[in-house]
């Protein structure tokens, strides 16, 4: 009992490393068996440091930040290493597979020889090695051949050779040395082996066809590792590696690409290209405004209500708070989404209410880009006040009420406390929360995709940009929309470019409010 | 007891993390199939597993991530051999080098619509089990019969939208290329044109010749007043209120309209200037992947289990889209609103399933939007999309 109440910690570290290990050793076995090397590797390395933080004394304290820093390596750093190499590839549609996997996709296409002929096959296994030989029979030409899966060589035999034992045909024979006859569903089974038997024959390839048939084929496209070339011995055209592509000046490209590097590419289409940079300005002027309307106009709400709610002689506070609290409850999707009706130019309930109400007229929401954009404005305010209400709530607690009664006494005016207390002992806590707002709102794609999808569109658009699209919508649509399909190289070039953006706002914001923390340290 | 709990659901959602999925192995069919196929699939592996002595394996994924994960689980050969999904998706998996041709043995079998939409070139891609394509939904208490030319049609649209009967004449989701694709081909539109050898070619794009444009401005007419500009739900809500008298979409309507009680009836769309219009066909079908290690077990399967009446209209009975397969398809033709979408889709256009496509939507989006809320003319709209889509065509964007 003494024994265990003095190292229960200690059991329980080991417990938990025994786990641990047991754990990295089954994911260690499984990577090496699928192949993934470098995973191993990896895996190896952070048991190694695991063991030794937990075990060794002088380390002991690092095992505190050890998991945090794991995680957020794994959810911070990896992620933003990756979309950087991403940039500078040419993954996305027609470009997914890596190389090997092309030229070994490339290189099981055929072709048919100029005379093409077709075999049934009898097949007969040796369960004991794993071997087979099959009998292939021509019925049109009345020729048989043999061939065996160990040297994969195949030779012309005839009815009345030794073997068949007098039988007239192949698929009556049960057994040739020890090598019984395969009925179908044993043939389905072995389907694996016999699918992937490639044997020679003339010039050239007799590959399983169908459940019932082999057939002859020609191997089309040969790659050259010397060269790093690709022969297409139908017509002896040559392929050379162009831009994640075999390509060859008459015929053009192969079809499928494979993932290649491709340095600045990316960014060189961002950066000269001028039908992405003319919307770019635009839509980055928007997004600008954007965030910063939402921004304020969210504050300037909550921190109306805030005051309101702050004051202790006010009935039913907390009812008003809590029905305040309603629209950040909702799941946002939703209540997007129902705002998208509620706008609805011919349709919807606001409009309706505009056309009843006399000296207004209905409003042409979603298809004018000045009302769409007071749309969503409006509906980020119902969105987004009862965070700021809430935050603002948190602070105004915070602020040290003998401050009021000291500047009552001094005889200021309601406004200049607020003034000059409320509002700078305010930005000190709540100036951070207003600069990551900002970030958040600058990147809000789910407000704008689904309200409008960026929409309404531009008349005369050389890109497709739309009236609201902000920057990370552009990009979607940029990478998404245009063109051939998917295209993740550019994609992650306009995310990386866009980080930069809001890291260098979001760098001035923290130097402008920590401007304000020296207010504080002043007082 | 608190800590061991957290460390025993931390150990469990690890061994989650590292259990591995299935994935194509010889010898065992691995399929990819949303939920409203899993069940007829389940049925139907039992028969293939006793007959060949080969397990078959179905994993149900939600119908929209079997395209996108079999781009990234099948290159790292965690992927199936047999995938449910649209033939649209069919450029893209291509260009990909993720899909596989097929042989079909019975291809006179099925409707032409069906094998021309998974053809590529010359090879098969897909074995087709069902038929989609929008047609024309009107409300029996509101008109006896829908129009059958475009000109019935228009002066229907003015009438009703000034007579008291119903709210509006016609509603369809705008802007919608897909639906108002129909208007287009039957004034003599297209997307894409082909070259000799039946192969779309991606810079002949008709979306901007006489027909488009005519279609789009005598759209635009319509939706200057008499048509609301409504999108999907919208429309559908004014629809099953009994506020106008006809709705163009497809087949997928069909429960919605029931469940309001109208009394619908469901044809092709009205001729224009004699033309039959055509609309977009979807087909549904099965294909096989490129890293699949049972290439031949597979087309066994679809071609001795899928392939064939029972299976066909089994699939028809639980999703209500109309078979490919014409022995099912007869059998689903007594009901007259399968029988309806079988009419229009037999003047169907596949949908392209080229990469380029990607680059058409929303362009084309874009000048029909402009049209209807009357900023642009027709002519300069279309023209306008067209140059867009070109140009990121062209310089590869």
């Amino acid at each position: 009992m003494n024994f265990w109440q003095k190292n229960k910690a200690h059991i329980f570290k080991l417990i938990f490393l025994a786990f641990f290990n047991a754990l990295a050793l089954l994911s260690l076995i499984i990577s090496i068996s699928q192949g993934g090397y470098i995973l191993a590797v990896i895996t190896v390395f952070i048991m190694i440091i695991i063991n030794f933080v937990y075990l060794s004394d002088r380390f002991y304290p690092l095992r505190y930040i050890l998991p945090g820093t794991f995680f957020m390596i794994l959810l911070v750093v990896y992620p933003i290493f990756y979309t950087i190499y991403i940039s500078t590839t040419n993954y996305g549609t027609g470009n997914m597979l890596n190389k090997d996997q092309v030229i070994n996709h490339l290189e099981n296409r055929t072709y048919l020889p100029d005379e093409p002929r077709t075999f049934n096959f009898t097949a007969f296994k040796n369960e004991e090695i794993d071997q087979f030989k099959i009998i292939f029979e021509d019925r049109e030409r009345e020729e048989y051949y043999m061939a065996d899966t160990i040297n994969r060589e195949i030779s012309q035999i005839s009815l009345s050779d030794a073997i068949f034992q007098g039988l007239s045909s192949p698929s009556e024979l049960e057994e040739i040395n020890g090598y019984k006859r395969l009925d179908r569903m044993q043939i389905i089974q072995n389907l694996g082996t016999l699918e992937a038997l490639k044997i020679e024959f003339a010039d050239n390839e007799l590959r399983m066809e169908g459940i019932n048939t082999f057939a002859l084929y020609r191997q089309r496209f040969v790659y050259n590792s010397a060269n790093d070339t690709i022969i297409d011995q139908r017509d002896a055209h040559e392929y050379v590696v162009r831009q994640g592509h075999f390509y060859n000046e008459e015929m053009g490209r192969l079809s499928p690409g494979f993932r290649t590097f491709v340095g600045f590419r990316n960014y060189r289409r961002l950066l000269t290209d001028d039908r992405i940079l003319q919307p770019f300005f635009r839509v980055f002027v928007w997004t600008f405004i954007w965030a910063l309307l939402s921004v304020a106009t969210t504050f300037a709400l909550g921190l109306l209500l805030a005051l309101v709610l702050n004051d202790k002689d006010l009935r039913f506070r907390k009812l008003y708070r809590t029905i305040l609290i309603i629209p950040y409850a909702m799941p946002g999707f939703i209540s997007i989404l129902i705002w998208r009706g509620l706008f609805n130019p011919e349709v919807g309930v606001i409009n309706r209410i505009l056309e009843a109400l006399p000296f207004v007229d209905a409003l042409p929401f979603m298809n004018n880009i000045f009302w769409t954009r007071a749309a969503l404005v409006l509906v980020n305010l119902w969105l987004g006040f009862p965070y700021m209400m809430l935050i603002t709530l948190g602070a105004l607690q915070s602020i040290n009420p003998s401050l009021y009664e000291v500047s009552a006494i001094d005889g200021a005016s309601i406004w200049q406390r607020f003034r000059y207390i409320t509002l700078p002992l305010l930005f000190i806590s709540v100036g951070p929360l207003l600069v990551s707002s900002f970030a958040y709102n600058f990147n809000n794609f789910n407000l704008i995709y689904l309200f409008n999808a960026g929409r309404p569109a531009i008349a005369g658009a050389q890109t497709p940009a739309g009236g609201t699209d902000i920057l990370i919508t552009y990009t979607y649509r940029l990478s998404f929309e245009t063109g051939r399909g998917a295209d993740f190289g550019l994609a992650s070039a306009v995310t990386l470019m866009i980080f930069i953006i809001v890291a260098t706002i979001t760098w001035f914001n923290f130097r402008f409010t920590g401007a304000l923390e020296e207010v504080k340290e002043n007082e | 007891m608190k800590k061991a709990l957290t460390l025993l659901i931390v150990f469990l959602m690890l061994v989650g993390l590292v259990q591995t999925v299935g994935a194509s192995t010889p010898g065992q069919l691995l399929i990819w199939a949303d939920d409203t196929r899993t069940p007829v699939l389940e049925d139907v592996k039992g028969q293939f597993e006793e007959e060949y002595g080969v397990s078959v394996i179905i994993q149900e994924k939600p119908f929209g991530d079997i395209r996108d994960d079999l781009a990234i689980e099948a290159p790292a050969g965690e992927g199936p051999d047999i995938i449910v999904g649209a033939h649209d998706w069919m450029g893209e998996l291509i260009a990909n080098g993720l899909i596989e041709e097929i042989t079909l043995f019975s291809e006179d079998k099925f409707m032409n619509a069906g094998i021309e939409a998974f053809s590529w070139g010359e090879e098969l891609y897909g074995v087709p089990y069902a038929i989609e394509a929008v047609g024309l939904f009107y409300n029996k208490d509101i008109i006896d019969e829908a129009p059958a030319t475009f000109e019935e049609f228009k002066e229907l649209v003015i009438n009703l939208r000034n007579s008291d009967k119903a709210d509006y004449g016609f509603v369809m989701p705008q802007p919608d290329p897909y639906h108002s694709f129909p208007f287009f081909s039957g004034f003599g539109g297209y997307v894409f044109g082909t070259d000799a050898n039946g192969v779309l070619n991606p810079l002949d794009i008709g979306l901007n010749n006489e027909g488009s444009v005519r279609a789009l401005s005598e759209l635009a007419k319509l939706y200057d007043g008499y048509i609301p500009n409504v999108d999907y739900p919208t429309m559908m809500s004014i629809f099953t209120a009994g506020d106008a008298a006809m709705m163009l979409t497809g087949p997928w309507a069909v429960a919605d309209i029931r469940a309001a009680g109208i009394d619908y009836g469901f044809t092709s769309l009205p001729t224009m200037d004699g033309n039959e219009p055509r609309p977009f066909v979807g087909v549904q079908g099965f294909m096989v992947s490129s890293f699949s290690e049972n290439k031949i077990l597979s087309q066994l399967f679809l071609n001795d289990f899928v392939a064939n009446e029972d299976v066909m209209y089994r699939f028809y009975e639980i999703d209500d889209r109309p078979p490919t397969f014409i022995p099912a398809g007869e059998r689903a033709s007594e009901d007259p609103d399968t029988a309806g979408v079988l009419a229009s889709a037999e003047f169907a256009v596949p949908m392209p399933a080229i990469t380029e496509m990607a680059a058409v939507w929303s362009a084309w989006e874009d000048a029909i939007s402009l049209s209807l809320t009357q900023e642009q003319d027709a002519q300069e709209a279309l023209d306008n999309a067209v140059q867009q889509i070109l140009r990121t065509i062209e310089e590869g964007m």
